[in-house]
C-alpha cells in the first residue's frame, strides 16, 4: 500500500477564498470561540498585512483594522470543500479518505503505473487538489496514519516522502504534538521528556497505555505499520449536482473561469470515478432575485455529440457558451449538473492514431465550431440522385447530430454518370448574364465549347426545368456551365428574341 | 606548401562538409527535398518541380488563383481522392461557391468525407482555419482566404509544422506580391483550353523559371462539338477536339 496524505493548513479560510473571484479577496480572519472569548484562528495575507495574527482576540484584530471580514469558523463548510476537493482528486484513485484536521488521504498504489509513477502521480493529484483553491502540504509513505503525521508536519507547499527505506527513521524525528490522541496530555508527556515519537517508542507499553489512554500506543501501531488500520473511504453519491455560492457579485465571464473549470474538474473526476462519461450537463447561473430584477437564473445546457469525460474538452465547450451568453444580472450562484451519463469508453492509450481517434477528433472538431459559431457552420452535403442542380445534393448541418450520421450515411450513392459533365462549383442562384450581341458575357464575351445537353425534369413536382446547358469559356480561361431555358412555346410567341442566359457552375 | 590530406589539421573540404550534414544543409542553387512526407499531386510534370516530389504535408501551400473554374479543384483532386482512400476528412473553409458533389464524387471524392465550414467573416475563417489545421481529424485542409497579413500566414504556417496533413491555401492573384510564410507558392493560370499554367513563385531550391503546363483530368469532356452554333464557334471546336488528344 502507498499513501498520499494531502493536509490543507489553510482550509478554514482556503473555503472563503475560493469563492471570490481573485481580484477582489479582502482581508480576513477566521476567529474561533474559546470560552467567551472570540480569538483570530487564521488571517490571510492582506489581514496579516495589517498586522492580524492567529490567537489575537477579536477585538485586538478589529482594532488594527476596522475594515476586517470575519468569518466564523464553520467545520461543515470545511469539509464540503474537502468533498470537492476529493471529487477532483478521484481521477486518480478511487480510494480516498476524507481526514479529520483537514486533509484528503489517497491509496495510489494501484495507480502508479496509469500516470508514470510516483513522483508523476503526487505532482498531479496536488496539482488538481491544489487547482480547487487548497493550499497543501504532503505526505507520502506506506501507511494512511504514516503519511497522514508526515503531510502535518510538513511545511506549506511541499512533500515530504516517506516511501522506502527511510520510513520509519523519518516518523521517528517527528514531535508528539502530532499525534490525535496525544492531544490531551501533551504537557505531561514533554514534562517526561518526550519530544520525538521515537522517545515516546523507547518508553514501555502498558505505561502508556495505563497513562494516556489505549489509543496512543495503537495511533502508534497503525502509524508504523504494526497494526491493521481499517479506513473509511470516501463514498462516491450516485448523481452529480454541485452547486457553489459566490462571496461577490459577478457580472463578468472572465471572473466566473475559475470556479466554473474547478466545477468542471470535479464532475470529471466523478465521472472517471464511476468509469462514465458526461452526454449532457447543464450548468446554470442563479441570480440574486429581487423585485426589481425578477431574473432568476440563466440555464446553459450542453448536449455533447459523443460522450466525454475530458474536463479540458468540456470547459472548451462551456466557455464558448458562456462567453456568447448575455449575464442579465449579477450572479451569486453557480451550479453544475451531469444530466445524462453513459458508460464511457476510455480512450486507449494509442501509439499510431487510428480511425477511432480520428472520427473523435473530428466529432470535437465539429463540436468546437458549432458552439462558437452556430450548428450552421460546418455541414456536409448529401448527393441526391436528381438531374436538376439545385435538387441534386442536400446541405446537411452537422451541428449537434455529429459525424456519425453524416459519415456512416448509405453507403450507396447514386451520382449522375462521368460521362456528363458537371461543374465542381455551383452558383447558389443562377446568375442571369449580359448580353453583347446577343453573346452572353461573363468578364469577357463567352465562346461556347460543348452542348447542348437538355435537362429536362421534375414535371412531378412543383419546380420543373428545362433547359439547355452548355460549357462556355471566357478569355481569362474560366470554364463556365452556362444555361438557356427551353421554352418552345415561347419562342413560337415571339419568334426570334435574345433569349437570356445564365451562369449555374464553374468547372473548378 | 601543401597539407597531406590525412592530416587531421587538415580542413575538411566541402564535400567532406556535405557528406557529414547531409541533412541539415541544402544548397542554393540544388533542388531542395522535403524532410516532411509528401502526397503526390498526381501530375508527373508538377511532381518532379515540386521538392519532394509532391504536395508536401506539413506546410502551407499557398494557390494563387486569378479566379474559379480554371480547374483548381481538378488540379487538386488527384491528391485529395488519395488523402480519402487513406481514411483522411477533407475540410473545405469557406469555398466561394457550393461544391457540386455530383463533380467531386466523378473526380472519385467521397462526398460523405468532404465537410464544409461556411464562414465567411475574417476573424472566424482564421479561427476555423487554425482549428482544422490543428485538429487530427483532417487529412487535407482548403481554405479560401480574399485577404490576410503576412503575421496570418506565418501564424498558419507554425501551427502547420504540427500539424500531418495537407494545407492550401487559395489566394487572389493580388498576394504575389506581398511576403508570405508559405514555403510553397504557386501562381495558377490558364495557359490554353483546359490546360493550366502552374508557375512556381517559390519553393525549397532552386527558382522555377518557366510555368509548367499541365492538362487536368476531364479535358477531353469538354471538347464535343458543339450543336447548332455559329460556323466560328464550330471552328473553335475543332481546334478543340485535336487538342484533347495531344493533352490526354
Amino acid at each position: 500500500m502507498l499513501w498520499i496524505a494531502l493536509h490543507c493548513p489553510a482550509l478554514s479560510l482556503d473555503w472563503v477564498e475560493r469563492r471570490f473571484p481573485a481580484a477582489l479577496i479582502p482581508a480576513m480572519a477566521v476567529t474561533v470561540r474559546k470560552g467567551n472569548q472570540v480569538y483570530i484562528q487564521q488571517a490571510n495575507q492582506p489581514a496579516q498585512r495589517y498586522g492580524v495574527m492567529a490567537h489575537q482576540p477579536l477585538a485586538g484584530a478589529l482594532a488594527l483594522f476596522p475594515d476586517l471580514v470575519v468569518i466564523e469558523h464553520d467545520p461543515n463548510e470545511e469539509m464540503k470543500v474537502l468533498q470537492e476537493a476529493a471529487h477532483a482528486a478521484l481521477r486518480f484513485t478511487p480510494n480516498i479518505v476524507m481526514q479529520r484536521g483537514g486533509g484528503l488521504i489517497a491509496e495510489v498504489s494501484a495507480s502508479l503505473r496509469l500516470f508514470g509513477g510516483l513522483k508523476k502521480l503526487c505532482q498531479l493529484l496536488n496539482r488538481a487538489v491544489a487547482a480547487q483553491g487548497l493550499q497543501l502540504c504532503t505526505g507520502i509513505a506506506p501507511t494512511a496514519r504514516g503519511a497522514w503525521l508526515l503531510a502535518l508536519s510538513a511545511p506549506p507547499r511541499t512533500v515530504i516522502n516517506g516511501a522506502g527505506v527511510k520510513f520509519r527513521s523519518l516518523l521517528d524525528s517527528l514531535p508528539v504534538g502530532l499525534l490525535e490522541s496525544a492531544q490531551p496530555h501533551l504537557e505531561v508527556i514533554r514534562g517526561i521528556g518526550c519530544k520525538t515519537l521515537a522517545d515516546l517508542r523507547q518508553l514501555p507499553r502498558s505505561g502508556i497505555a495505563r497513562r494516556f489512554g489505549p489509543n496512543l500506543p495503537a495511533e502508534l501501531d497503525r502509524a508504523y505499520g504494526d497494526s491493521p488500520d481499517p479506513q473509511k473511504w470516501l463514498e462516491i453519491p450516485e448523481y452529480f449536482q454541485q452547486a457553489m455560492k459566490l462571496m461577490a457579485q459577478v457580472e463578468s465571464v472572465e471572473s466566473l473561469l475559475v470556479p466554473v473549470q474547478r466545477m468542471i474538474e470535479q464532475m470529471c473526476g466523478w465521472l472517471a470515478s464511476r468509469h462514465t462519461a458526461v452526454l449532457a450537463f447543464s450548468f446554470v447561473l442563479h441570480h440574486e432575485y429581487s423585485l426589481r430584477q425578477p431574473h432568476k437564473s440563466t440555464p446553459i445546457n450542453i448536449r455533447l455529440s459523443e460522450q466525454s469525460g475530458d474536463p479540458r474538452h468540456l470547459m472548451i465547450l462551456l466557455r464558448e457558451r458562456l462567453e456568447r451568453t448575455k449575464i442579465a444580472a449579477p450572479v451569486c450562484e453557480l451550479e453544475l449538473v451531469a444530466d445524462e451519463i453513459t458508460a464511457g469508453a476510455d480512450a486507449n492509450l494509442e501509439l499510431f492514431p487510428t480511425a477511432q481517434s480520428e472520427a473523435t477528433s473530428l466529432n470535437r472538431f465539429i463540436e468546437k465550431l458549432t458552439f462558437r459559431l452556430g450548428p450552421r457552420a460546418i455541414s456536409g452535403l448529401t448527393v441526391v440522385p436528381d438531374h436538376r442542380p439545385e435538387r441534386s445534393q442536400r446541405f446537411e448541418p452537422l451541428g449537434m447530430k455529429g459525424i456519425s450520421s453524416f459519415s456512416y450515411r448509405e453507403t450507396h450513392r447514386e451520382t449522375i454518370p462521368a460521362e456528363l459533365a458537371r461543374p465542381a462549383w455551383l452558383v447558389e442562384t443562377p446568375l442571369e448574364l449580359k448580353l453583347q450581341r446577343r453573346q452572353p458575357v461573363y468578364g469577357s464575351p463567352l465562346k461556347l465549347i460543348a452542348g447542348p445537353e437538355r435537362i429536362e425534369a421534375g414535371w412531378w413536382d412543383d419546380a420543373p426545368i428545362a433547359r439547355d446547358y452548355f460549357i462556355a469559356e471566357n478569355a481569362l480561361g474560366q470554364l463556365l456551365w452556362i444555361y438557356h431555358e427551353h421554352n418552345p412555346a415561347e419562342k413560337d410567341k415571339k419568334g426570334k428574341t435574345a433569349k437570356s442566359w445564365y451562369l449555374q457552375g464553374l468547372f473548378g | 606548401m601543401s597539407i597531406p590530406a590525412s592530416s587531421p589539421l587538415a580542413a575538411p573540404s566541402l564535400l567532406q562538409i556535405e557528406a557529414q550534414f547531409k541533412s541539415r544543409i541544402w544548397r542554393g542553387d540544388a533542388f531542395g527535398s522535403s524532410p516532411d512526407e509528401v502526397v503526390s499531386s498526381g501530375f508527373d510534370k508538377l511532381d518532379k518541380a515540386l521538392p519532394g516530389g509532391g504536395w508536401p504535408t506539413r506546410s502551407l501551400t499557398e494557390l494563387l488563383l486569378p479566379a474559379e473554374g480554371l480547374g483548381e479543384i481538378r488540379l487538386l483532386s488527384e491528391s485529395l481522392r488519395q488523402i480519402i482512400r487513406r481514411g483522411g476528412n477533407i475540410l473545405l473553409v469557406s469555398p466561394p461557391y457550393i461544391p457540386y458533389m455530383h463533380a467531386w464524387e466523378n473526380l472519385y471524392m467521397d462526398s460523405r468525407r468532404i465537410l464544409i465550414a461556411g464562414v465567411y467573416k475574417p476573424a472566424e475563417r482564421l479561427w476555423v482555419l487554425e482549428q482544422g489545421i490543428k485538429s487530427a481529424a483532417f487529412g487535407a485542409v482548403v481554405g479560401w482566404l480574399p485577404e490576410v497579413s503576412q503575421q496570418t500566414t506565418r501564424r498558419l504556417q507554425i501551427i502547420a509544422r504540427a500539424a500531418a496533413g495537407l494545407i492550401f491555401l487559395f489566394r487572389p492573384v493580388s498576394a504575389q506580391f506581398e511576403p508570405s510564410a508559405a514555403p510553397l507558392r504557386i501562381l495558377l493560370g490558364s495557359a490554353r483550353r483546359h490546360v493550366l499554367s502552374v508557375r512556381i513563385l517559390k519553393r525549397r531550391g532552386t527558382p522555377v523559371a518557366s510555368p509548367i503546363h499541365i492538362s487536368l483530368p476531364w479535358t477531353g469532356r469538354f471538347s464535343n462539338s458543339v450543336a447548332s452554333l455559329s460556323a466560328s464557334d464550330q471552328s473553335n471546336a475543332v481546334d478543340r477536339s485535336s487538342l484533347s488528344s495531344v493533352v490526354t
